[in-house]
């Protein structure tokens, strides 16, 4: 026969074990790590827009924007259980992939991309960090952790 | 006086309940998020194409898309991948919430 109290301390076990499990899942929401992913979103976007002209004349911005970018890279692979945010990183800014970091790439190399390229591109980069910012806005936030 | 297989009984009941509800409308949310993304992919290689017949796009630019949407569908992966996990913590405190609210209402 099962008392209440023991009862009682076999919903507390369970109650703890799913909490403990749920709560090292995935991170929680980071306003920080959301309004990287705004900025960069833009800043790329438009020095994207440059891109029909020689490379040169953008090329201090250009190495300025690939930092930022590391920078927000380096910050998602540091933050626990966010390794999901970090790879979504990795992909976009990757020189040997095709979105924005192999876009760069293509750019120096090139010195000037063709018009419809760029906006197509911009479309495609555009909807790649909407998958970073979706990821993080759908992320719970801590306050609402019990 | 309500004995564990009450508490049982209601608890299984509070779940069947919860996780109907919820996984519902997940799956409904995944089906219009992947229909997006099929019916984006091919607007896109209409135009893309239209782009290489009239010579806006090279066959090198044609290229690099077509490997760009392969990346964007990893990055769209990637997000749905993540969100079923918050789902899955979403669901998790759920069941937290339904156990007590089970015991809550068979033993007080």
């Amino acid at each position: 026969m099962i008392t209440k109290a023991k009862l009682l301390v076999l919903i507390s076990i369970i109650t703890f074990s799913l909490a403990s499990w749920s709560c090292s899942n995935i991170s929680v929401f980071s306003p920080e790590a959301y309004k990287k992913a705004v900025d960069l979103k833009v800043e790329s976007l438009e020095l994207m827009s440059f891109a029909t002209s020689p490379y040169a004349e953008s090329e201090e911005n250009v190495t300025y924007l690939k930092t930022e970018l590391r920078k927000a890279y380096e910050f998602a692979l540091g933050r626990p259980n966010n390794e999901i945010s970090a790879e979504q990183w990795e992909v976009l800014i990757n020189e040997e992939g095709n979105l924005l970091g192999g876009f760069l790439k293509r750019w120096e190399e090139e010195d000037t991309l063709s018009e419809m390229f760029v906006t197509e591109m911009q479309m495609l980069v555009s909807d790649a960090f909407d998958t970073i910012i979706g990821l993080e806005s759908g992320k719970i936030d801590p306050s609402e952790l019990k | 006086m309500p004995t564990f297989n009450d508490f049982v009984s209601t608890l299984k009941n509070d779940l069947l309940d919860f996780t109907k509800e919820n996984l519902e409308e997940y799956k409904d949310e995944i089906f219009k998020d992947g229909n997006a993304f099929v019916e984006k992919t091919k607007e896109d290689l209409q135009r893309w194409t239209e782009g290489l017949a009239s010579g806006a796009l090279s066959q090198a630019d044609f290229e690099f898309l077509l490997k760009g949407k392969k990346d964007l569908a990893k990055m769209e992966a990637l997000k749905h991948l993540g969100l079923s996990k918050i789902r899955i913590t979403k669901i998790t405190n759920g069941i937290i919430d339904v156990v007590v609210g089970s015991a809550v209402k068979t033993f007080l």
